[in-house]
């Protein structure tokens, strides 16, 4: 990278950018007809372009949210965003077949390496739709179908029409209405009866182009008895205008099933990233949300369980890290409909240089729900005195059965703890910067191994600097 | 700003989320109705004044709307020589409203008791307490069970000052509580209790939010509230902790005891902490009754209602164990146990 790029990018490791090869681009600005075009562009069935263009009109009548950080969110100029950006002809299966410049960004990012090392699958999204995308031979002949969204769509369009939009409506929200009018790209995954997938599955997600808009939607259905983990990575170049990040994510646990979904989300912070994500758990089934969001500008982000099968279960790890000019306001939202259905929420959040942290979580447990029980902790770390930390749990209570437990601190960096390690040898910027991994820890050990490296690795780096 | 011009607040806003105005509203949403002042009897050593409350700034709907319904206020001054006030509040007309304002010097104990069989009572309480100033504070909602009530206090804490507060609320059919309490100054302390028994179809809602405005500033936040029948209890706590409010220390806790199938309980705790330096932690939890202890107090001779009683007694009356005024805290401890015995008694 040169000193001119390396000084634009800042500390942001991923923040280089490719000269743009669009082969389509539309226009800036969104319209029923772009709408249209999109759906036109990828040939869609008619029912797909009637759900694109119902929720195009309801996110057009659906006025901004009026709670969170209202400040930032008007900020947004839908006007100035492109839509749709196709930058190779087709989703390759090799990676030769993919252009240069894609793939070089690819291999900086490390996604070939990791696949032949440890992944059943990858997907690599670039802009609107993915440029390559492969799964493991065993994996195809147990039957695991492992698309990229618009090629399910077109080899599978029976089940993606049972299914999508079934766990998010488009009328769930402004953001979900705008992700299902222009969607584009994303994961589609079936995992059949009893089949488990052993090695984690992978999307990456990059955003190349200047005041772009990345609409991804993922449904990933896990069949009764099967398990599967799928891991998402996301990063952007910086830029000095503002992308945007809105995708729709969709899960469904069949009986005795497991998902897991673990995303490192790094975007760089001039994109605003807001995304809906919920599951709905069957009888004994498993959904798993293991969420870190490191960059972005404003992330508004609430991993979600419907848990409607008895003795359903929901894992909510979410950390967060807000430096300066970010806010990160994740959360979790658990509903218990199911008698004995179980849930345990974890979120831990670092606010430094005026970063702004928020918890936003939601319990609810129906009269239906016996015998239900959950737990919460949520503990947020500051850094400084510029930054805020803030938590707004919600916890609804309609049956008498339910036992519950909620529990938050705030502080700063332990002087007890950085006086032990600075006594042993260590500077102080590297004291808090393992003071720091260690309170990320309860995170970064569900995440496959070269994630978690990869993550503590970003948070040293965001770290540096942290003294003086 | 007046009522009128004010927007009603969706369901969307946090504050009425659970309780819609046009629920606590004495008559229809766009009328402001003329409102009977309430009976206000006072027994100890305070000095007693009328006066007018001054237009309100506030955003608040509620604060507006009370302040437009009638502006009466009465003052008690009290220049504290550790005295004990008693006030009586006797809300008996169809639409009842009340105007108080406390000013507090040096250490006193004042107990509010609430009762009256008006359809709609509107209350709003405000106090100050002056450096240097120790002042217990309790507040009793014993209204008739058909009533429906709106009320807003605010307090501010000011150098070396500590409020004690306990709150009973045992009365009325539909409450709307608004309490907020700003910590002026340095070494200013709230100890805040409220203790919430959920009977019939009572629908119970408290918001409470503290402000710690500048350094080295306590609070503490403990409400317990049991639900039984079909009754609905709502605790929001919002906590705010200045940029500048260094070495503050400030806690919640909300504990929710269910005691039927039917009744709901909501904690929503908030933290908003803009400084480092500080120690702000909350925790909530809900729970039925402990089934090992309705067995042991079984087992001893009980029936199962004075089992349930009991427990119910301990889980509420345990809501004031923190306060350190002995005056108010067997003041609501004997109400909490009169008012469960006659429970029982039926």
């Amino acid at each position: 990278m040169s000193e001119q790029a390396h000084e634009a990018v800042g500390d942001y490791r991923y923040g280089f950018h490719d000269p743009e090869q669009a082969t389509i681009r539309f226009d800036k600005g969104l319209s029923e007809q772009v709408v249209r075009d999109i759906s036109e562009l990828k040939n869609e069935p008619e029912w797909m372009t009637e759900i694109r263009v119902k929720a195009y009109h309801h996110f057009i009548e659906r006025p901004m949210p009026e709670w969170g950080n209202c400040n930032m969110l008007d900020g947004i100029n839908f006007e100035n965003v492109t839509y749709f950006l196709r930058s190779s002809k087709q989703t390759e299966k090799d990676w030769d077949d993919v252009p240069d410049d894609i793939k070089n960004t690819f291999e900086r990012l490390g996604i070939p390496e990791a696949e032949q090392k440890w992944l059943g699958g990858v997907t690599a999204q670039y802009e609107s739709e993915a440029v390559y995308h492969s799964i493991r031979e065993d994996l195809e002949q147990q039957g695991v179908l492992f698309f990229d969204m618009d090629t399910g769509l077109k080899e599978h369009p029976e089940i993606v029409k049972k299914y999508f939009c079934s766990v998010v409506p488009y009328s769930d929200n402004k953001f979900a209405a705008l992700n299902t009018a222009v969607w584009s790209g994303g994961s589609f995954i079936y995992v059949p009866k009893n089949v488990h997938v052993e090695m984690p599955v992978q999307a990456y997600f990059r955003i190349n182009a200047k005041n772009m808009g990345q609409f991804e939607r993922t449904l990933i259905i896990a069949d009764e008895g099967s398990s599967i983990h799928y891991v998402e990575g996301c990063t952007a170049p910086t830029y000095s205008t503002d992308s945007l990040h809105s995708a729709v994510v969709e899960l469904i646990a069949m009986d005795n099933a497991k998902i897991r979904y673990s995303t490192v989300q790094n975007w760089s912070a001039n994109v605003y990233n807001l995304v809906t994500k919920r599951g709905i758990a069957h009888s004994n089934s498993v959904i798993e949300w293991v969420d870190g969001n490191i960059g972005s500008k404003l992330t508004m982000k609430y991993p979600a369980v419907i848990l409607k099968g008895e003795g359903a279960h929901a894992e909510v790890i979410s950390v967060a890290y807000a430096g300066e000019g970010q806010h990160q306001d994740a959360g979790a939202k658990v509903h218990h409909l199911a008698p004995r259905t179980t849930s345990n929420i974890l979120s831990k959040s670092i606010s430094k240089n005026g970063g702004r942290s928020s918890y936003r979580g939601l319990l609810q447990v129906t009269p239906k729900a016996e015998g239900c029980r959950s737990k919460i902790v949520c503990d947020a770390l500051m850094l400084d005195d510029l930054s805020r930390s803030d938590t707004y749990p919600t916890m609804e209570v309609g049956n008498s059965t339910a036992d519950l437990e909620h529990e938050a601190s705030v502080s700063r960096i332990s002087g007890d703890q950085l006086f032990y390690l600075m006594s042993r040898g260590f500077s102080e910027e590297e004291a808090m910067g393992m003071i720091v991994n260690g309170f990320f820890e309860p995170f970064t050990r569900e995440l496959p191994m070269e994630y978690a490296v990869e993550l503590n690795k970003l948070l040293e780096l965001e770290m540096e600097g942290s003294i003086g | 700003m007046t009522y009128l011009d004010m927007e009603i607040p969706s369901r969307s806003s946090h504050l009425w989320r659970y309780t819609p105005w046009k629920r606590i509203h004495p008559s229809k949403i766009d009328t402001v109705p003329s409102c009977e002042n309430i009976i206000i009897n006072h027994d100890g050593d305070c000095n007693v004044k009328s006066d007018v409350r001054k237009t309100i700034s506030s955003n608040d709907i509620s604060r507006v709307f009370l302040n437009e319904c009638n502006n009466e206020m009465t003052v008690i001054e009290i220049d504290g020589k550790g005295q004990l006030v008693h006030v009586n509040l006797i809300s008996s007309s169809e639409n009842t409203i009340g105007h108080i304002d406390f000013n507090c010097k040096g250490d006193a104990t004042i107990i509010i008791h609430l009762s009256g069989s008006a359809n709609w009572t509107g209350l709003h309480i405000t106090g100050n307490v002056e450096k240097n100033s120790s002042v217990g504070y309790a507040f009793v909602n014993e209204l008739d069970g058909n009533s429906t009530l709106l009320r807003c206090e605010d307090w501010k804490i000011h150098r070396d000052s500590n409020l004690e507060y306990g709150e009973l609320s045992i009365g009325g059919f539909r409450n709307k509580t608004d309490i907020r309490t700003s910590l002026c100054d340095s070494n200013s302390m709230l100890n805040q209790t409220v203790a919430v028994h959920g009977v019939d179809s009572r629908h119970d809602d408290h918001h409470m939010e503290i402000s710690h405005l500048v350094k080295y500033t306590n609070s503490s936040l403990v409400m317990n509230a049991a639900c039984g029948d079909r009754s609905h209890s709502i605790g929001t706590g919002q906590l705010f902790i200045a940029k500048d409010a260094n070495n503050s220390n400030a806690g919640q806790v909300f504990h929710n005891l269910l005691l039927s199938q039917d009744a709901r309980a909501d904690a929503i705790p908030e933290l908003e902490v803009l400084s480092d330096d500080v120690s702000a932690a909350h925790g909530a939890a809900s729970a039925p009754i402990d089934k090992e202890q309705l067995h042991y107090l079984l087992s001893r001779g009980f029936s199962p209602e004075q089992a349930e009683a009991l427990i119910v007694e301990g889980f509420l009356v345990n809501t004031f164990s923190s306060l350190k005024n002995k005056i108010i805290s067997d003041d609501l401890r004997t109400r909490l146990k009169i008012h469960l015995e006659c429970g029982i008694v039926g």
